[in-house]
């Protein structure tokens, strides 16, 4: 790869996708806003201006399998290449909290489809141009898919289904020079800020295990380890996922 | 001990539920045709939930929500979206909603097991779909562990790859000769270790029942 990367970023219109999208920026690279909200959308992708990379916006439904290749058309037509894709969009169900035995079926196929399908259809319709680049792709996924979660038991499994993806990719993308792995970070959004409004506990439950005694934030302590997983730093790193969380979580 | 087993008609269920000698309440398999991206079977899934749920509570039940037969490795780029529905959505949705009903028939004070099909991490490839349903399922254990503590129920995994393996595996060779194991004796022992007196402080753990092969 160049240092002129083009890298993809989904759900990159607000949290923890927005920070990636600056941090990318920064280093010059050219970053696609693939996500629902265009005006929010642009409005980041001008911030990626002004860090200095180039940042463009593309319209990105990414539980929708015609959405996703039209986007990926869109994005090499105009880039002409396809160095990233970073999956981080999620459910907007992902802070509603409820009982795995009680949550409507129809809610777990928001997560589906968001987070699970959308990990498979961005990374078959990116295969062809990441593997052209030896490119990356990287999965946002969270400490709920290693620890469980009991009033967020949808979010956890399709953040820990992602993991399992990530896994199996690697195996299989190895050989094709491209590499597959996942990130679970832990910073402060308004997701994040919703889910403490509905559940008041959840501040010192989260602060209480928390080694550096703080949230992160997105564009200084995500960003940067998203782009490392996108360059060349890590091209001996696959299959893995990195723990931005602060020390959260015990298990990995 | 009565167990009551929530398992889909897959061969190998049938062993399970022999060797556990458990009473089976059957998972839904046949749903009504549509989109698939649309979950046609949703609502289904649904009824299915809550009419399981309304039955006597046991001290044990076990989920076997395994699919009638694997479809065979494929590199995740050669599986179509309906193929990927069927082999990903629709098995994680059917555990979601078999789990569900299992903490509900699950008395206070007692243990459920989940019994997950998952390949060894040296041999997922071609098993994507399958290998995001079982950390999914993993997930979703360590979700009940903790809801249902309060009550002193445990909940549980144990994993196998006896119907995921496809010819020779990646060296090195797995540790145990008996490899991949069997339904009836690795997988059935380590669920009766988890169901009983022996695992009382266990819970929210993943038990590999693969011959050492993770």
């Amino acid at each position: 790869m160049t240092d002129a990367r083009v890298v993809v970023v989904t759900g990159a219109s607000g949290g923890v996708g927005r920070g990636i999208a600056l941090a990318c920026g920064e280093a010059g690279w050219t970053v696609w806003i693939a996500a629902r909200r265009a005006d929010a959308g642009r409005a980041v992708a001008a911030e990626v201006d002004a860090r200095g990379g180039a940042g463009r916006f593309v319209p990105c439904e990414v539980g929708d399998a015609d959405s996703v290749a039209g986007a990926m058309a869109d994005v090499v037509g105009v880039s002409g290449r396809l160095d990233g894709v970073v999956h981080n969009a999620t459910s907007g169900l992902s802070p509603v909290p409820g009982h795995l035995a009680d949550l409507p079926i129809a809610d777990l196929r928001d997560h589906v489809a968001v987070s699970v399908r959308g990990t498979y259809l961005l990374a078959t319709q990116a295969l062809p141009h990441l593997e052209a680049t030896t490119g990356a792709l990287v999965v946002l996924t969270s400490e709920a898919g290693f620890e469980g979660k009991a009033k967020l038991p949808a979010y956890a499994a399709v953040k820990a289904a992602q993991r399992g993806l990530v896994r199996a990719l690697a195996r299989e993308w190895g050989p094709r020079g491209v590499r597959v792995n996942a990130l679970a970070p832990l910073a402060s959004t308004p997701a994040m800020v919703t889910a403490m409004e509905r559940d008041p506990s959840m501040a010192g439950r989260v602060m209480g295990h928390l080694p550096l005694g703080r949230l992160g934030d997105a564009e200084t302590d995500i960003g940067p380890v998203t782009r490392f997983l996108l360059g060349d730093d890590s091209r001996y790193v696959t299959g893995v996922t990195i723990m931005a969380d602060g020390g959260s979580c015990p298990i990995s | 001990m009565s167990v009551l087993l929530l398992g889909t008609e897959a061969p190998e269920v049938a062993v399970l539920v022999e060797a556990l000698d458990a009473d089976v309440l059957p998972l839904p398999t046949q749903f009504a045709e549509g989109g698939a991206t649309d979950w046609p079977w949703a609502d289904e899934l649904e009824r299915w939930r809550a009419a399981a749920s309304d039955g006597p509570v046991v001290d044990a039940v076990v989920v076997a929500a395994w699919v009638r037969s694997p479809a065979g490795p494929v590199p995740l780029d050669g599986v179509g979206l309906d193929a990927w529905v069927a082999r990903g959505e629709l098995p994680l949705a059917r555990w979601f909603a078999a789990l569900g009903a299992a903490v509900r028939r699950c008395a206070d004070g007692g243990a459920v097991v989940a019994v997950v099909e998952r390949p060894a991490p040296l041999d997922c490839a071609g098993w994507a779909p399958e290998t995001g349903v079982a950390d999914a399922v993993e997930a979703m254990v360590r979700s009940l562990a903790r809801s249902e503590g309060g009550r002193g129920v445990r909940v549980n995994a144990v994993t196998t790859p006896v119907r995921l393996v496809d010819g020779p595996v990646v060296d090195p060779q797995p540790p145990l000769s008996s490899f991949p194991g069997t339904v009836e004796v690795e997988v059935a022992g380590a669920i009766r270790m988890l169901l009983g007196d022996d695992a009382a402080g266990v819970t929210g753990t993943v038990l590999d029942a693969g011959c050492g092969r993770s």
